[in-house]
């Protein structure tokens, strides 16, 4: 096991040596960024549990292994290999990453209309870095802790989408992200940009999948802004491996009268957590944050929900919910703050966790820091199990325990796939929670009858 | 008692009563029917002095006097009543507490002694017979939790009470069934008298079944569109109030 | 909204009431804290030398901890040296024996606060404990409660009179080490209340404690400790006041609560320090531990608090529900406005099968204060089929203030069940209105609606204290609308 200072110093290194080998090293303005991230990350130092966004969830773990930071793919795969995982049924722009870096033989952006930028970030900072310089790190203000800055020190690669005013995308864009680990544990950090112009429209469907078992730390983060009057339907799948490290910030900010709409769907990886910055700034925006965790086995699942109302007459509804089982963990952090300014807001937060086994865990911690007074603002949280009561009735009916626990967990699950409009995604996500409550033990069962 | 003339209000900016004219004596009952969006209830309100209806000409006197000019509580001082269409809610609020704090404080405006809870009592447990509730109703918190036709009858409780001089009912009896439709018009008409005006607003003819009013206005586009004897409301029950924008197209 | 202002104006500005002093001798130590204050205090309390050991040990811990810094609260750093720590009005040689001992001043002083403390006056069957500053004055219905078997005696009394008992009890719930103001408290306490009502004893009637803070400079340390033994209940109430002084005043109590097997007790607040001036000058810092122990199977411990005053409010009165089918309860209302800021709450720990435990949080922000509930419920793997039921929800006055909600829940038992709901906005627009048309002023439709939204967790107090609640709160928004 490594100290904190020993990993600390590890990823400062590491970091310094790549630095003058990643895209776009030349360039004054993104060479300052990364070297300012760098020194953030001395001052910020690791994450510790006293911290309050720490307090549950240990980083001990993820310190345990020697991580190699790439910048390239690391691999190679056929278009047979992948082809299974694209969404069914539904006409998409496809754009493969495998281990944070764009394959472009295996996307098809063919479709594209005129004037329309999905792509690359590493291609557009090689070719067209106005985007890029202009709003990297718009989204995401200043590093909030070392695995922010450590991936804003080896800005390289991600997802890239821009959208002109006005500008509607019929179809959606499939965003594949797959991960390949190798002997040796990797370290990859993809940065993702997705700015979508006043008036504008899209619908992003992300998927994260592993081909293999192995170790690795995805630390990625995201920069979604939503301009006056824009539209972001935002759909994530994280499919990561069993032994997977997962750390996703998403910074998105909205306009005026923007909507944004997200449906988060987390069933992988061994330590996984997903911070969720949403910053309201223009008056009469709305969004709708919808989110499903399961956690089994060894697992910890992690959600850090962090809202913020500033101006006045915007909306947000937040529902997360929560399935565990096995020995698995889930910490639910749901924050919302409505500034001074942001009278008339309206903004509620709910999670719901449902405990199939003895041996799960769950802290759970919604929040509410209110300074405006003319605003309707609530949240909620249950922790439990099934009723017994409907697992009775269930059974009274002739349905045997394990299959009655599965209906009553898919329709506490349905409650929130039901929100998701994309039906492939809605589909998938569905099967696999069926088939993760399949593999049950009938432990479960049990866990009611005491 | 109650002269209205010009009347011009909006909400949000948005004009909704264009010039209402309007002359109601004591003793008189007048139906104000009209469609949806057609101002009755922003009337209503106005009368009551509701914040966020915003007069922008002409004048209300009440006995004379510039009703607008009023606080809202200063205009239930002086006897004017508002049934609400949809009666709020106070949780926590205990329903006699309520309605001797309410009752005391037009009493005490109008120069009378205040009631102490004996006598309070008693006064309610009376005009409770009348709106044909028990005596538990007193016990509950202010419309929490209460039905919809509960809620009605609390409001012509509170009438029964609190005496007003004009009384204005808001759509008291829409989502009503037919008992409790005649128990609120039984417990007006009760309260008929000749120094009391009261007005009604409602949508359909029903409970003017039950309440025969002196005069009937129509109210279309924020003015009214005619006014008759109870004879009118029969007629619209008929034809509906779609000839009301044909006419005014024309 | 003009007349919503002018509320907001008159609330700020509102007086205290209780802001008297009362001009009697006293017997003060300088102010400062060292091994040799703590000896004083012990020495003058005529302490065995397990309790100056006891204290020492706390002040020994207390010295190697540091103040906390807690998230949301504004707070200027302590001198601990600049304060106090030992008041006692001068008396006759051997203390008070009976109420005509009593210096008439302090009898004055509580007779202006509403406390029956002669026993002529307290028909109401509650008696009462006082502490001024930091010494017991007298103790009311003495005999009465000698015949139950009732144990209700100042904690000095307690000390020297039923060292076994303290000596088993003390420091079991809240022990010496367990917070920076639980350590201090501790290491200095100079009095309090202790209580032990015997196996299957319902005390005979309500027992009551006023604290006042009166000289200047002085830190008030009370300890209270009430110890239900086997099928016994009891009802417990506590009120506090201070004179208005421009310089901040530290109340750091402790309080103890042990319930054994079907044992029952009800603690009841009703905290009314000074808060300090509209510029947030002056005011109590209210700092307090308070933690019940439902020890037997069967317990019942309930807290019920109303907080309407001091400048910084820091406390959660916790129960650790050990027993199986124990049953913890948390009912509150704070009041915040002007500069105060209160960060209250409470920590059910749910240890026991069956254990339940309900929350109820009424908060109430104005001015330019800040009002926090913070909470933990934590279901530890013992915790089969224990449920817990929380209910936050917090009005705003005023467009300058905050409330804030933090509660944190903790589930390693499956069959454990965990309910939190959390609401906040202000007095509904309709719902003013609506009195309003009724004939109520808008001074008294914001008075009713208040009472309104607290009315759950006053139907939880005593009567004599609901009214003296609903009084207070009144009082409060009086000085409030127009």
């Amino acid at each position: 096991m490594n100290t904190p200072e020993i990993a600390m110093q590890r990823y400062h290194d590491s970091l310094t040596g790549i630095q003058p080998s990643l895209t776009g090293a030349e360039l004054p303005w993104l060479a300052g960024k990364r070297r300012s991230a760098l020194e953030d990350l001395t001052r910020l130092g690791l994450p510790q549990r006293r911290q309050e966004s720490w307090r549950y969830t240990s980083i001990d773990k993820l310190l345990g292994y020697e991580l190699m930071p790439v910048t390239e793919a690391m691999a190679s795969l056929q278009e047979s290999d992948i082809r299974h995982l694209w969404l069914p049924d539904l006409q998409t722009h496809r754009i493969l990453f495998v281990n944070g870096r764009f394959v472009p033989q295996l996307s098809d952006l063919s479709g594209l209309p005129a004037g329309i930028t999905v792509g690359s970030l590493r291609d557009l900072i090689r070719c067209n870095p106005i985007m890029p310089a202009r709003w990297l790190g718009h989204a995401s203000g200043a590093s909030r802790h070392a695995f922010g800055a450590m991936n804003s020190a080896a800005i390289h690669d991600g997802l890239v989408i821009d959208l002109p005013r006005n500008q509607r995308l019929e179809r959606p864009v499939e965003v594949l992200q797959i991960s390949m680990g190798r002997d040796d544990a990797i370290l990859y950090q993809p940065r993702n940009l997705v700015v979508l112009e006043a008036g504008s429209e899209a619908t992003l469907i992300e998927r994260h999948v592993c081909l293999g078992n192995s170790h690795y730390f995805h630390n990625g983060m995201s920069e979604i802004l939503v301009q006056e009057g824009a539209r972001l339907e935002h759909l994530r799948i994280q499919e990561e491996s069993p032994a997977a490290s997962f750390l996703h910030g998403i910074f998105a900010r909205q306009a005026a009268d923007s909507r944004y709409e997200y449906s988060g769907f987390s069933l992988g990886g061994a330590w996984a957590r997903t911070e969720l910055n949403l910053d309201l700034q223009g008056e009469g925006a709305h969004a709708r944050l919808d989110g499903l965790y399961t956690t089994g086995s060894n697992q910890l699942t992690d959600y850090h929900l962090n809202i913020r109302h500033t101006v006045p007459g915007c909306r947000s509804d937040t529902r997360f919910k929560g399935l565990l089982h096995g020995r698995g963990r889930a910490v639910f952090d749901g924050s919302i703050v409505v500034e001074k300014e942001a009278q008339k807001t309206e903004a509620h937060l709910n999670n719901a966790n449902l405990l199939l086994s003895r041996r799960a865990e769950v802290d759970t911690k919604p929040q509410l820091e209110i300074h405006a007074d003319d605003v309707r603002c609530s949240h909620g949280a249950t922790v439990g199990q099934l009723e017994p009561i409907q697992l009775f009735y269930l059974r009274s009916r002739g349905i045997d325990a394990l299959d009655a626990q599965r209906m009553l967990c898919m329709g506490f699950a349905g409650e929130i796939l039901e929100q998701c409009r994309i039906r492939p995604v809605s589909d998938i996500v569905g099967r696999a929670i069926e088939n993760e409550l399949n593999a049950l033990a009938p432990e479960v069962a049990g866990a009611s009858s005491d | 008692m109650l002269n209205i003339e010009n009347l011009h209000a909006s909400v949000d900016n948005k004009p909704i009563l264009n010039g209402i004219d309007l002359q109601i004596r004591a003793g008189e009952v007048h139906a104000i029917m009209g469609p949806n969006g057609s101002g009755k209830s922003t009337l209503a309100h106005v009368l009551a002095g509701r914040e966020g209806y915003t007069v922008t000409d002409g004048q209300v006197l009440f006995e004379g006097e510039d009703l607008l000019g009023l606080e809202t509580e200063e205009r239930a001082h002086r006897g004017v009543f508002l049934a609400m269409q949809y009666p709020v809610e106070l949780p926590g609020v205990n329903n006699a507490a309520f309605l001797k704090a309410s009752l005391n404080s037009v009493r005490t405006a109008r120069g009378e002694a205040a009631l102490d809870a004996p006598a309070f009592l008693k006064l309610a447990r009376d005009r409770i017979a009348l709106v044909g509730m028990q005596d538990r109703f007193l016990k509950r918190n202010v419309n929490a939790g209460f039905s919809g036709g509960e809620k009605k009858r609390n409001e012509i409780l509170q009438m029964a009470l609190l005496e007003p001089k004009l009384a204005i009912l808001d759509e008291t009896d829409s989502g009503l069934d037919i008992d409790a439709l005649r128990i609120v018009a039984d417990g007006v008409n009760a309260l008929r008298n000749p120094g009391r005006a009261i007005i009604i607003v409602t949508h359909y003819q029903r409970l003017l079944d039950y309440i025969q009013p002196d005069r009937v206005h129509v109210l279309a586009n924020g003015r009214i569109a005619c006014s008759g004897d109870g004879t009118l409301a029969q007629e619209l029950e008929e034809k509906g109030y779609g000839w009301l924008n044909e006419e005014s197209a024309a | 909204m003009s007349a919503s202002s002018e509320i907001l104006d008159r609330f700020v500005n509102g007086e205290y009431e209780h802001g008297f002093v009362t001009d009697i001798e006293s017997d003060t130590l300088p102010p400062g804290l060292n091994d040799s204050v703590v000896r004083t205090i012990s020495a003058r309390k005529q302490e065995p030398e397990w309790m100056l050991d006891w204290r020492l040990r706390a002040y020994h811990h207390w010295l190697g901890m540091s103040q906390p810094d807690w998230a949301h609260l504004r707070q200027p750093q302590i001198d601990f040296d600049s304060i106090s720590y030992y008041s006692a009005p001068k008396r006759k040689k051997d203390g008070p024996k009976s109420l005509d001992e009593v210096d008439p001043q302090i009898l004055d002083t509580y007779e202006k606060l509403g406390i029956p403390l002669e026993e002529q006056k307290a028909l109401a069957g509650v008696a009462v404990d006082a502490v001024f500053d930091s010494v017991s004055v007298a103790t009311t219905f003495r005999r009465q409660l000698t015949e139950a078997g009732v144990i209700f005696c100042s904690m000095s009394e307690a000390i020297r009179e039923y060292p076994d008992l303290i000596q088993q009890y003390l420091g079991s719930v809240v022990p010496h080490t367990d917070n920076f103001f639980a350590s201090l408290n501790s290491a200095v306490f100079s009095d309090g209340t202790f209580v032990y009502i015997p196996a299957g004893v319902r005390c005979p009637m309500e027992l009551s404690t006023y604290f006042r803070i009166n000289e200047a400079r002085t830190g008030q340390f009370e300890r209270t400790l009430i110890v239900a033994a086997p099928g016994s209940q009891v009802s417990y109430l506590e009120g506090c006041t201070a004179p208005m002084r421009d310089e901040n005043q530290l109340h750091a109590a402790v309080v103890e609560l042990i319930a054994m097997e079907d044992a029952s007790i009800k603690y009841s607040t009703v905290q009314n320090w000074y808060p300090g001036d509209a510029r947030g000058r002056g005011g109590i810092y209210n700092f307090v531990t308070k933690r019940g122990d439902c020890r037997g199977d069967r317990s019942h411990i309930s807290w019920t608090q109303v907080e309407t005053g001091s400048a910084i409010t820091w406390k959660y009165p916790s129960c650790i529900l050990r027993g199986n089918d124990s049953v913890g309860e948390f009912h509150s209302v704070a009041v915040t406005r002007g500069q105060q800021q209160a960060d209250t709450g409470t920590k059910m720990i749910h240890m026991g099968r069956n254990t339940r435990s309900t929350i109820v949080s009424k908060g109430i922000s104005a001015g330019e204060a800040q009002n926090t509930y913070r909470g933990l419920v934590r279901m530890t793997p013992g915790a089969e089929n224990a449920r817990n039921h929380t209910r936050c929800d917090s009005l705003l006055i005023g467009d300058r203030c905050g409330a804030h909600t933090f509660p944190y829940m903790e589930s390693r038992n499956p069959t454990a069940r965990i309910e939190h709901e959390a609401t906040t906005s202000r007095i509904g627009e309709d719902q003013l209105f609506y009195c309003r048309q009724r004939g109520l002023s808008e001074e008294d439709a914001v008075s009713l609606l208040v009472n309104g939204f607290c009315k759950e967790v006053f139907n939880e107090l005593p009567m004599e204290f609901a009214v003296e609640a609903q009084k207070l709160l009144n009082v409060t928004l009086e000085g409030a609308v127009g």
